[in-house]
């Protein structure tokens, strides 16, 4: 009867494991470095508002072969455009939702507003690759003092990491950071070369030189056709179309992964 | 000494072979004072392809070491010091745009400062190109074991771009091609012997690129 008891309990422990590791959910949060760009100084104070998305922006998905993810990345992408933006403007100070009032606005040129409008990722269990990759779809809005947008801009960051067996959530973290890093690296250079922003900047008085940035490489080195779907390219069209959107990069590839 | 004998024999016969070929071209003469260093970057691109980085951390362990060692900037270091001028998308991608990126705002300092002499792009992959054979395990309550033997064929092919940051110049190009098949045999116990192309690469492009950095002045 003992061994019996003991059998049973056994039983009973394999299962429990057996039901915990198939519904399991990996948690990252992700946490990376925060460089400060090296960029020409785009010469107006600038009131920058995050929304609460944006600062606990979160990304939750199961996938059918890898069980349920749970992606923080709104601390460290707060944190890295807090740092961006500082680096990028003369001034910044963080304001509240706009429109904002006159008093508000003393003191400032404009107002910044980025936004997450996706995030994807990959697996190589889905990708067929070695690789694990992120990509992050960015709205970025610019306005005037009167409150008038300048403009705003797609852009979509993509980053990929080598993942071991057993470290999947450290390579998702690293593509995620990369992919916040390519992101902001297409902002802090490309904006001020807008002509919308050069228009802007001429008429508050301050003209600045366009970054003349070696960089045609964007255009050299394709997005990743990793995370491509036709899915994605759909709403790629759609945005691309949309009134009033300049595009800095057409997003190409910014879905979540496919249903498996 | 008779066992380590047979730990020598044994470790020779696990091993593959690797057959490997190291190519140079120079286009212009290099030298490095004791005080400078040089960064050795990974390059990426946004397809199925990408430079290990445990194939960059290999060059550098053994730059970095031995008779002649080199000073080396840690790469992620450098790609954080000089954001957002070296990320995947953004990086130069010839010696003739170093002119432009050096006219950016604190991108010459910021080299300065760490007194990087050259810069080696790292690029290419260890694939597989051939696998075949079959294996299976067993295990009971008597016991188990394996039988069979599988095989894959890995081809690792690497180049480095040398850039010197003093002139704005390319210095030269090296390239490691080695390729090696690996096996595991199924004799109750499955018996790896295993070929590392990838290893073989790193130390081939290595001593080359220790001899073209401090050899020819």
């Amino acid at each position: 009867m003992l061994q019996f008891r003991a059998l049973l309990g056994q039983s009973l422990l394999v299962t429990g494991m057996l039901l915990s590791l198939q519904s399991c959910t990996t948690s990252v949060v992700v946490e990376g470095t925060l460089p400060t760009p090296l960029v020409s100084i785009i010469p107006a104070r600038m009131g920058v508002y995050y929304s609460d998305k944006f600062r606990y922006f979160k990304h939750e998905e199961v996938i059918r072969d890898s069980g349920g993810w749970s992606i923080d990345l709104g601390k460290q992408n707060l944190n890295f455009f807090q740092n961006l933006t500082k680096s990028l403007f003369v001034g910044v100070q963080e304001v509240g939702q706009p429109p904002l009032t006159s008093e508000e606005m003393q003191g400032l040129d404009g107002v910044f507003i980025p936004k997450i409008e996706k995030y994807g990722f990959l697996t190589p269990s889905i990708s067929g690759l070695k690789f694990y990759s992120a990509s992050i779809e960015y709205r970025v809005a610019m306005y005037d003092k009167a409150g008038t947008k300048i403009g705003d801009w797609n852009i979509v960051g993509y980053g990929k990491s080598e993942g071991g067996m057993f470290s999947s959530d450290d390579a998702i973290n690293e593509a995620t950071v990369l992919a916040i890093r390519d992101g902001g690296a297409r902002i802090a250079i490309e904006l001020i070369d807008q002509p919308a922003v050069q228009a802007w900047l001429q008429s508050i008085g301050e003209p600045s030189q366009p970054s003349a940035a070696p960089l045609a490489s964007a255009e050299r080195n394709k997005s990743p056709e990793t995370i491509e779907s036709a899915e994605s390219l759909k709403s790629a069209e759609s945005l691309k179309s949309a009134e009033g959107v300049e595009s800095i990069e057409i997003p190409e590839s910014v879905d979540g992964v496919p249903d498996a | 000494m008779r066992n380590l004998l047979i730990v020598f024999f044994w470790l020779a016969l696990l091993s593959g072979c690797v057959s490997s070929r190291i190519e140079q071209s120079r286009d212009a003469a290099t030298g490095i004072m004791s005080n400078e260093a040089i960064v050795l970057l990974g390059r990426a691109s946004y397809n199925e392809k990408q430079t290990e980085e445990g194939f960059t951390e290999c060059i550098a362990d053994i730059l970095s070491q031995g008779d002649n060692p080199i000073r080396l900037i840690d790469q992620k270091q450098f790609r954080d010091d000089l954001y957002p001028w070296f990320e995947p998308r953004t990086a130069p991608t010839s010696a003739d745009e170093l002119g432009k990126l050096f006219n950016q705002p604190g991108v010459q300092d910021r080299i300065s400062s760490v007194n990087v002499r050259y810069l080696a792009w790292i690029d290419g992959d260890t694939i597989t190109i051939d696998s075949g054979g079959s294996m299976s395990c067993t295990i009971s309550t008597f016991g188990g074991g394996c039988f069979g033997m599988s095989y894959w064929e890995e081809d690792a092919s690497y180049e480095a771009a040398i850039w010197d940051l003093k002139e704005m110049t390319s210095t030269g190009q090296i390239s490691a091609d080695a390729n090696g098949t690996s096996y595991i045999a199924g004799l109750i116990i499955p018996i790896p012997i295993l070929a590392r192309p990838g290893n073989a690469a790193c130390k081939g492009l290595a001593k080359q690129l220790r001899e073209f950095i401090v050899g020819e002045t």
